[in-house]
């Protein structure tokens, strides 16, 4: 016990130290639900506590957090069987905010693992929607973070649901299986809240990728390896001298330029991720196949309807997946196997998933997350597993630490549909769970008694 | 202005029939009437005794336990076990049964009607050979029935009845104003349409406000507006107008145009309006529409704005069918909030959910639970039984088949769902479904209809 308290000694000191920049959070009295490791990784406690966390469960915690917006200094410690007021006292004249979850459900925020968050207004309407290039002459240079606003109303919107963090991805477009290079954002709203603008690439395979690249799938494979083979071509360490990247250049008629592929560079060498939507069995082998040739490729697949038919050698290739736990329809031919074992399946094979709702997924939809999570676990998920699935798991995909950036406290089971967040801290500072829709709500709400027009409430 | 009436209406077809077929067998009443008529022949030989059941009947009324008799697919007898003493089940006493399922107090409710869908006509898989859900060459095909095209085969239909939907309404699309006749169907597995078809259920018109009327004609001969839109209506409800009364003075007479017997059906009452509209001043313009032309709306679908009508919508007995939380995928969906059903419930009007969804469909209670839940956090103290409401009862009002499906009566079809646990949670799921008193579904013992478009691939 004294080793425990001479630790957590000095991380105050460390707090203490950093806490110019922004409020400290303490939060008492929680239903903490986090992973494993990093629950373990953080824990203070003078409790002998079981080595089996398989619920992921956690009562009467105290958390402390400092928090350094968009820093790596950031702190998150969990007490448990330390007393709130013995840490207050430690805590001393340190500039902090103490919120009491009474007892409630408290979480890292949700990450979104693929959206088009804050890229268009109107998802119907050209002019205000920026998720595609149709005409553009470029791809994988143009970042998705350019095209983020913050202040979309769908920002506010979707934070009310407890997502704290976002991909934002453009879609392919034109005559390119290439989108572009999609980014991560936090939903505060501010000007700056994108946290990595070059966060991954992303790619169309499938019926959306021949559409693209002229008709089949021979062609659409072929012009992402080419784009893939011209980007290590073009890194140094790939291409001995200028002449064989010359020869190399002629020989590859590549689709994308040489200009763009020098934004693939990072993805043939593995820094950033790989993300390719396909949905068939047999179109997944050819994906995983890619790392015969490009063996550093992090490829996570997006879509994945029959991944279940090919989980074990996705599973071998450290593959990941993207996988809506809601599809079970054969809604195209090349997702005739789509089933709601497919999240089960994985599971047991062992493959690194995250859930997305692409079959609700618009401009506003990453609010129902929650849900799509909530059913996997009604299919026979654990619970714990399609937690982690909206929020570690993707956000560690990313290199970001979620639950040192982002803490919700909600009215209920994150996972069951009638809950809902009540608080939630982005980088320490509170957020405002109030948006368009809940403007509109209260001026239209039958309790309101105001006798003015609406227009005047 | 007309109300609706159904049963007073079929009984005046009952009395005037004989007489047509005797004097005048050429009528259009007749012939309108034997057309694709329903072949829906459910097996109704077993006799079932659920007992053990928490009840939700739909009817609104608190959750009771107690124990449902099923006989020829009707509710026989369903009773309350506060009513008795005890542990004595009166309903064994009064039942006869072939088949006794112990509930074992899981919640037990009627079966789910989905009063906006397009499984069939835009049927998995999601191919331009299967777009039969809407005839988008001219802005008025009212001639046009939805059960034409509807493909039976189509694999949502198996996922809807795991998800408890029963009975659900097959609508045309919405690129034109008046997209033609829609079509109530059985979630039955059959080989036919006509197998599907809710026997006796009033055919639907489906119309259209606003935004894909005015985007997909603009540049193609109008409309081009909302002010086109509204002409296009009024124009036609004057032929329809012309035509029912050359129909009604002249009948032998008047040759068939099925374009305006569908528009003059419903100024006579007889077909349903359901009209897809998500803006709150457009329905208050639309029900003026209905006035002038002395016909009923009898649900706005897709009413995003509704919230802000409610009271509108109350005076007008017209109910509103929404989502939980779609919105803002184009400009007259901007203004959804995750409240828009329990207010209008709140309100006194008739509220319900709907999925348009094949997705959506499959999980209709969790819809209704986050609507409620939203509701109730804004102030509002809505019982869960009344939320139910939105799922099966208001959904057969608004499609003509109250009377026999929509809550748990004596006298009604046994539209059953046996849910794993409480349904305003994500973590239940139906474990069976009757459609009337036939076990359909049953999701431990193996029994489920399988598309034959399944055959063949990897999922059993």
């Amino acid at each position: 016990m004294i080793r425990i308290f001479i630790y957590s000694f000095i991380i105050f000191i460390f707090l203490i130290n950093y806490s110019a920049y922004a409020k400290d959070l303490l939060i008492t009295n929680a239903k903490l639900v986090i992973d494993t490791k990093t629950f373990k990784e953080n824990l203070e406690s003078n409790e002998k506590l079981p080595t089996d966390y398989t619920n992921n469960i956690h009562e009467n915690i105290t958390i402390y957090q400092s928090v350094r917006a968009g820093s790596d200094k950031t702190i998150t410690v969990f007490f448990k069987g330390i007393e709130a007021d013995y840490i207050k006292e430690m805590l001393g004249d340190t500039d902090y905010v103490i919120k009491d979850a009474e007892g409630n459900w408290v979480t890292s925020g949700i990450f979104a693992p693929y959206s088009h968050l804050g890229m268009a207004d109107i998802g119907g309407e050209e002019l205000t929607n920026d998720i595609s290039s149709p005409g553009s002459s470029t791809t994988i240079s143009e970042k998705a973070s350019d095209s983020f606003n913050p202040q979309s109303v769908f920002v506010a919107n979707n934070r009310r649901h407890g997502v704290t963090h976002a991909v934002i991805s453009p879609t392919a477009a034109g005559n390119s299986v290439f989108a572009g290079t999609g980014s991560i954002v936090s939903l505060t709203g501010k000007y700056n809240s994108v946290i990595k603008e070059r966060a991954f690439v992303f790619a169309q395979l499938g019926e959306k990728g021949t559409q693209n690249s002229g008709g089949s799938r021979s062609a659409s494979l072929l012009q992402l390896k080419e784009g893939l083979n011209t980007a290590l071509c073009n890194d140094f360490r790939n291409c001995r001298n200028s002449l064989e990247r010359a020869i190399n250049n002629i020989n590859i008629n590549s689709s994308i330029s040489n200009s763009e592929s020098e934004y693939l560079i990072r993805v043939t060498r593995g820094n950033i991720p790989l993300i390719i939507s396909v949905e068939r069995a047999i179109d997944i082998i050819k994906v995983i196949n890619l790392k015969k040739t490009f063996k550093r490729l992090d490829i996570i697949i997006l879509g994945a309807s029959e991944a279940w038919k090919v989980a074990e050698q996705i599973a071998e290739n450290n593959i990941k997946v993207m996988i809506d736990p809601h599809n079970n329809l054969p809604s195209s031919f090349e997702t005739v196997d789509s089933s709601l074992k497919n999240i089960i399946i994985l599971d047991k094979a062992g493959v690194d998933y995250a859930i997305t709702n692409l079959s609700a997924l618009g401009l506003q939809g990453i609010g129902t997350l929650t849900q799509h999570a909530g059913n996997a676990v009604a299919n026979g998920l654990e619970w714990h597993k399609a937690f982690a699935a909206i929020t570690s798991t993707p956000a560690s995909w990313f290199n970001l630490s979620l639950i040192n950036n982002s803490l919700v406290i909600w009215d209920g089971d994150p996972l069951n549909i009638t809950s809902t967040p009540t608080s939630m801290f982005i980088d320490g500072q509170a957020q405002s769970l109030e948006s368009r829709q809940t403007l509109l709500r209260d001026r239209y709400n039958p309790v309101n008694e105001s006798e003015k027009e609406h227009k005047y409430r | 202005m007309i109300t609706f009436n159904k049963i007073n209406l079929r009984n005046i077809l009952i009395l005037l029939s004989p007489i047509f077929i005797n004097a005048c067998s050429g009528s259009l009443d007749l012939k309108e009437s034997i057309a694709f008529e329903s072949t829906y022949a459910p097996d109704l030989s077993i006799t079932t005794l659920i007992t053990n059941a928490k009840i939700i009947d739909g009817t609104g009324a608190d959750t009771f336990n107690g124990s449902i008799c099923i006989d020829q697919g009707k509710i026989k007898k369903i009773l309350s076990n506060n009513i008795l003493n005890d542990k004595i089940e009166a309903v064994d006493i009064n039942c006869t049964y072939t088949n006794k399922i112990d509930a074992k107090n899981r919640f037990v409710t009627p079966g789910i009607i989905d009063v906006h869908s397009h499984l069939g006509n835009y049927p998995s898989p999601s191919i331009s050979a299967h777009n039969d859900g809407n005839e988008i060459t001219s802005p008025i095909t009212s001639e046009v029935y939805a059960e034409h095209g509807v493909w039976p085969q189509d694999p949502g239909f198996d996922e809807a009845l795991k998800g408890g939907v029963t009975t659900l309404h097959i609508l045309p699309g919405s690129a034109n104003l008046f997209g033609g006749r829609g079509v109530t169907l059985r979630n039955y597995p059959s080989r036919t349409v006509q197998g599907m078809k809710f026997p006796e259920a009033p055919y639907t018109l489906k119309m259209a406000c606003g935004e894909n009327p005015k985007r997909v004609y603009g540049e193609r001969g109008g409309p081009g507006s909302r002010m086109g839109n509204f002409a296009g209506y009024r124009q036609n409800w004057i032929r329809a107008q012309e035509y029912q009364e050359k129909r009604n003075s002249n009948r032998l007479n008047t040759s068939r145009d099925l374009q305006l017997e569908t528009l003059a059906d419903v100024l006579d009452g007889k077909i349903l309006v359901q009209m897809h509209c998500y803006r709150a001043d457009e329905m208050a313009q639309i029900l003026d529409l209905a006035k002038e032309f002395d016909y009923k709306v009898t649900t706005f679908h897709h009413a995003v704005e509704a919230y802000k009508i409610s009271d509108i919508l109350r005076e007008n007995d017209t109910c509103a069918a929404m989502w939980a939380d779609w919105y803002g995928f184009k400009m007259e969906s901007y203004d959804g909030i995750l409240e828009n059903i329990p207010f209008v419930h709140q309100a006194g009007a008739c509220a319900m959910i709907h999925s348009d969804s094949d997705s959506g469909i499959q999980r209709l209670n969790q819809e209704v639970a986050k609507s409620w839940a939203h509701g109730n956090r804004a102030g509002l103290n809505i019982k869960k039984e009344e939320a139910w409401t939105w799922l099966t009862s208001n959904p057969a009002k608004a499609l003509g088949i109250l009377d026999q499906t929509g809550t748990l009566e004596t006298g009604k079809r046994a539209d059953i769902i046996i849910w794993s646990a409480d349904p305003f949670t994500t973590y239940s799921r139906p474990e069976k479904v009757f459609l009337d008193g036939q076990l359909l579904y049953d999701k431990h013992n193996n029994i489920y209809p399988r598309s034959d478009f399944r055959l063949g691939y990897g999922v059993k």
